[in-house]
């Protein structure tokens, strides 16, 4: 296996895509509330990570995950054949894929609250989607290998 | 609109499909209903897409890529994209993967299926096949 074998933009978005699946399991949502019994009143919170919420986004983001990272496992192995929409693929998703994160920061569905794992998971969503834009240009300038 | 590729008019017809389908019920919810001799009224409602998931902004963009060729044709303008067949191929494919998932995994309890999720499920296939037909005539040159 040689690392030398991955662009630029394939490296950019293979990390990028190990780090939005970490990521996928710290809490993304959280819903609170409480009740008040004889004059006391006691509150409690649960955390939901990306696959406890009941989301399609989870769906959404492994399909996401999956498409930067074949054509990088495929690289490294020394199977990487011609996939000319790989890196296309992985710039339009990952693009969709942010605008999709960042639409349920600004509406967080039901009551639910927002938690640190939706903001790292943006970042790691654009960064899949800036390194498959930088593979798509290394693709063109023939810069691989 | 006669500059359109026969794959970009398939897209497109699957865009404005999904689009409307996205205003019928996708979920209904069964309530109790009364007796005949009580004024026989059903208290079960459905919802669309826009209130029973967060497909939504999804399953619009997916419309919006597919119906790109078509828009810019109407406004006569030179305007070339040309990854949108690619795009509208791609999108389409995963908008059927996250409708079906959302058909079996992903779906409410205790909500019937209703004809809106399926008539978008139409939708996105014939986008995915719109999107392939016209990649294919791209790669033809037949446009």
């Amino acid at each position: 296996m040689d690392a030398n074998r991955l662009s630029q933009g394939q490296l950019v978005a293979a990390i990028a895509a190990i780090a939005l699946f970490i990521i996928s399991f710290l809490p993304w949502f959280d819903i609170s509330g409480a009740v008040t019994v004889g004059g006391t009143t006691i509150g409690g919170s649960q955390n939901f990570n990306l696959w406890e919420a009941e989301n399609p986004l989870d769906i959404f983001l492994l399909i996401v995950i999956l498409v930067a990272l074949v054509p990088a496992a495929l690289s490294l192995l020394g199977d990487g054949g011609d996939a000319p929409m790989a890196s296309m693929a992985t710039a339009l998703l990952a693009g969709v894929g942010t605008l999709l994160i960042l639409y349920q920061i600004f509406d967080t569905p039901g009551d639910l609250g927002r938690k640190v794992g939706l903001f790292l998971g943006l970042i790691a969503c654009a960064a899949i989607a800036v390194g498959g834009y930088l593979s798509m240009q290394e693709d063109v300038g023939g810069e691989r290998y | 609109m006669g500059r359109l590729s026969q794959g970009q008019m398939v897209a497109a017809v699957g865009g404005i499909v999904l689009l409307v389908a996205m205003w019928l019920p996708w979920v209904g919810i069964s309530g109790p209903s009364l007796p005949s001799r009580l004024g026989g009224i059903d208290t079960s409602t459905s919802d669309n897409i826009w209130k029973s998931s967060s497909l939504d902004v999804y399953l619009v963009i997916t419309a919006v890529v597919a119906l790109l060729p078509a828009l810019m044709a109407l406004t006569d303008s030179t305007e070339e994209f040309s990854f949108v067949s690619a795009a509208a191929l791609l999108l389409g494919v995963v908008a059927v993967i996250l409708v079906i998932a959302f058909l079996t995994v992903d779906f409410p309890d205790g909500g019937d299926r209703k004809y809106g999720a399926f008539v978008g499920l139409g939708g996105a296939i014939v986008i995915a096949v719109g999107g392939f037909r016209a990649m294919q005539e791209e790669v033809a040159g037949e446009i």
